[in-house]
């Protein structure tokens, strides 16, 4: 029985994430070494490894990112191997080196505590829809894990003069150099976006990349404003 | 993102997987031909010194069980497992073959690949078809080789004998009509013969005859305690793992094996010490493995090796993990990160970037897209996004459904990306014929088309009927899918579920056709009528059916 699962044993680490597959985060953990992670993404550990949510330090940075709740974020410490998962999204492992990126808040999986990051919600567009978009801010040397509903596509943002236009709820990760703003781009307004009848686009302009998933579920079971 | 490989092409194991612990899948197929699937480990020279490395359906293992014969899964008509580590040193290249039982030739043979899967991801394939080959019986299909490291390439060389000529190719030979070497006692015996001696040109089939009979006391304990109780292990782990052993050699899960390792292996302290231990300490279970109760050491993770220190005061004993930092083997930063989901650009105007999204390059062919609300994902340039009532179509399905099937119409210059749902996107480009699309699966089209609705009513389809979007002419057409569709050629049986069925060539009749079952596990408020359609036409006709219903 084993032998059928040959294939499926996971491989040593040689770098603190790893995908497993497409789906799965393997993180090495060590003490010292704490990650932060979606609450409830964790499908398996070995070792000794401990989860405190919502603590403290995410408290203080993400209060804005919701009132009343707590982040849907969690500190993870202690040593093991830590499996992490998100409803079988695909799970892009980024090492930052002295970069930054802006991640929508319901793509982030995982990220290096000692990463400087904060929540911010994306200006100019409050104001078109009930639901905020609100995106976390990571800089510095570590690791980024995101997800991902399908293959994830970058584009190259200053390719042309003209502007990229990315539907918010497709949209997963940008670089935050970029310059960022809402845009009707439909006559009628009923063509485009479920439920909300609101139909805009988020507008990057300037050089950098920008990460878009192939499925626009905004009904996104985490989404923590409705 | 598995890597394709083309024939001839090559690469070091290492840049492919860290994993030493590989899965190889071969998936070769034709009609009425069966093919044996077989792993040769050859030597320096190129020979097939030991014949205990010649791994087929007969002996599905190597001595020290570094090749094993897995049989067929997951899509693949023969798979193996190969742990690259524990391969003896005079073993320098495992070569893949495929050849054909019986009468047939290599040319018959339908697409069919050989893959590495580590880690539960397919990280290289090498695709083949039949109009590649000839007249061969037999083709090689891949080589792991041994030059500083282990590496892999792609062969794909048609060989014109069948087995037994491949066998004596390699140098070894034919014993009988069959080859032989199943005699041995398959896994017990060869583990304890002595090990082979380096570039011992053995003879072939049936050798190990002479060396097996060594009594061997341990022999019987491993073989019985190897699946027992994880508990010792957690406490024998710790000693075990503390002298700098060899992960080659005290890895190895189901036992017996490292007494049949090959002395030019570094491992030599190894023997002196293992003796003493045994009695101690289940033999065989695997120092520095997790504990995994009740799996009974199936793949020997090769904790030492990757976790560096082993913090002393962990009860989990074999569990060390410090933090590898390394780096991804594409590189640091963020750049090479994403480096692999990059656009790729091509001078199309439909391109595929994956399997889920779709770009549209609107200055190529000057023509409007139509394509479904809300499937714009992303698009760059000035394009003009403006309503296109699906008139007829839209109507009919709208109503009958009761959701609308709205189409907005893309102009201007510029690129479009679109998808939906995370489904498969398959684009599908009519020169002048016709296919019929159900209305649901229709994600965008080029307005050169011509489109029309139709109709199929039955009692049991939900919605009272179901719609399906002819299109003819000359223009592309995506479809999209829930998972990997399959593509049946109509028969004169071939049905299809009407919840399922995606797509088929506008030159097929369909029938419907009910059956009334009585199902045992039909839910509340389901007649256990089941609707399924058939189709009929001349031969050349096809069907898509996705593995989803409604």
């Amino acid at each position: 029985m084993n032998q059928q699962l040959a294939g499926f044993a996971p491989t040593p680490m040689v770098a603190r994430m790893e995908n497993h597959g497409r789906t799965m985060l393997k993180v090495a953990m060590s003490t010292g070494q704490d990650l932060y992670a979606r609450t409830g993404s964790m499908v398996a550990y070995e070792g000794f490894v401990q989860y405190e949510p919502n603590p403290p330090a995410v408290r203080q940075i993400a209060a804005q990112w919701v009132t009343g709740e707590g982040a849907p974020i969690m500190k993870c410490s202690g040593d093991g191997l830590l499996y992490l998962a998100d409803y079988g999204a695909d799970v892009v492992v980024i090492n930052l080196n002295n970069d930054s990126l802006s991640v929508n808040g319901t793509n982030v999986l995982a990220f290096d505590a000692h990463l400087q990051w904060g929540v911010e919600k994306v200006k100019g567009l409050a104001k078109f829809a009930g639901q905020g978009l609100w995106n976390v801010e990571i800089a510095g040397t570590g690791w980024v894990a995101l997800t991902s509903r399908g293959t994830p596509i970058v584009v190259d943002c200053g390719r042309g003069e003209d502007e990229t236009y990315v539907d918010p709820d497709a949209l997963v990760a940008w670089s935050p150099n970029l310059k960022v703003k809402g845009k009707r781009s439909f006559k009628a307004s009923s063509l485009i976006g479920r439920g909300s009848g609101e139909a805009y686009q988020m507008a990057f302009s300037g050089q950098g990349i920008v990460v878009v998933q192939p499925s626009e579920d905004s009904t996104d079971r985490l989404r923590i404003r409705h | 993102m598995a890597r394709e490989f083309q024939r001839g092409h090559k690469a070091k194991i290492s840049d492919l997987t860290p994993g030493t612990d590989l899965y190889v899948g071969v998936q070769i197929a034709a009609p009425g031909l069966t093919f044996d699937i077989s792993c040769f480990g050859l030597d320096a020279n190129e020979q097939l010194s030991d014949d205990r490395y010649f791994i087929f359906f007969n002996q599905p293992k190597s001595p020290e069980e570094s090749i094993q014969l897995l049989g067929a899964q997951s899509g693949d008509t023969e798979s193996f497992r190969v742990t690259l580590d524990r391969i003896p040193a005079n073993i320098h290249r495992l070569s893949f073959t495929a050849t054909i039982d019986g009468a047939g030739q290599m040319s018959q043979i339908g697409p069919g690949y050989i893959r590495i899967v580590a880690g539960g991801e397919e990280v290289v394939r090498y695709a083949f078809t039949g109009s590649e080959f000839t007249t061969e019986r037999a083709v090689m299909l891949g080589d792991f080789y041994l030059k500083d490291v282990w590496r892999f390439a792609a062969v794909g060389q048609g060989f014109d004998g069948g087995l037994e000529a491949l066998l004596k190719n390699f140098g070894g030979e034919v014993a009988e009509e069959e080859p032989q070497a199943g005699q041995q006692p398959q896994g017990a015996a060869p583990s304890f013969a002595p090990p082979p001696q380096g570039s011992a040109p053995a003879p072939a089939f049936g050798a190990p005859a002479p060396q097996a009979p060594q009594p061997a006391p341990a022999f019987g304990a491993p073989a019985g305690q190897a699946p027992a109780a994880p508990q010792p292990q957690m406490h024998s782990a710790p000693t075990m793992a503390a002298p700098m052993t060899p992960p080659a050699g005290t890895v190895p899960p189901p036992a017996p094996s490292p007494y049949g390792q090959p002395p030019q292996q570094p491992q030599q302290p190894q023997y002196g010490q293992v003796p003493g231990q045994m009695p101690g300490q289940t033999p065989g279970q695997v120092p520095g493995q997790m504990p995994q109760p009740g799996m009974p050491s199936p793949y020997g993770q090769q904790a030492p090796v990757p976790y560096g220190q082993q913090p002393p005061g962990m009860p989990q004993g074999g569990m060390p993990q410090g933090v590898p930092q390394g780096v991804p083997q594409s590189g640091a930063g963020l750049q090479a990160a994403l480096q692999p989901y990059r656009e790729t650009a091509t001078g199309q105007r439909w391109t595929p970037q994956n399997q889920q999204l779709m770009r549209v390059d609107l200055t190529m062919g000057g023509m409007p897209v139509l394509a479904r609300q809300g499937s714009m994902v992303m698009y760059q340039g000035k394009v003009d996004f403006s309503y296109k009532g699906a008139g007829f179509a839209g109507r009919v399905v709208g109503n009958a459904t009761g959701q609308e099937m709205q189409l907005m119409r893309c102009t201007g210059r510029g690129q479009v990306f679109l998808a939906e749902d995370g489904s498969h996107l398959h684009p599908i480009e009519l020169q002048g014929d016709g296919i019929c699309v159900s209305a649901e699966n229709v994600l965008a089209f080029d307005e050169s088309l011509q489109h029309e609705v139709r109709r199929i009513e039955g009692h049991g389809i939900p919605g009272g009927a179901l719609f399906t979007m002819m299109f003819q002419g000359t223009g592309t057409v995506v479809v999209k899918t829930h998972g990997i569709p399959v593509v049946l050629p109509v028969t004169p049986t071939t049905f299809a579920d009407c919840n399922a069925v995606v797509a088929w060539s506008a030159a097929s009749q369909v029938i419907l056709s009910s059956q009334v079952r009585l199902r045992r596990n039909a839910y509340p408020g389901h007649s256990g009528e089941t609707v399924n359609l058939q189709f009929r036409g001349a031969p050349g006709n096809f069907i898509v059916v996705q593995p989803y219903e409604v």
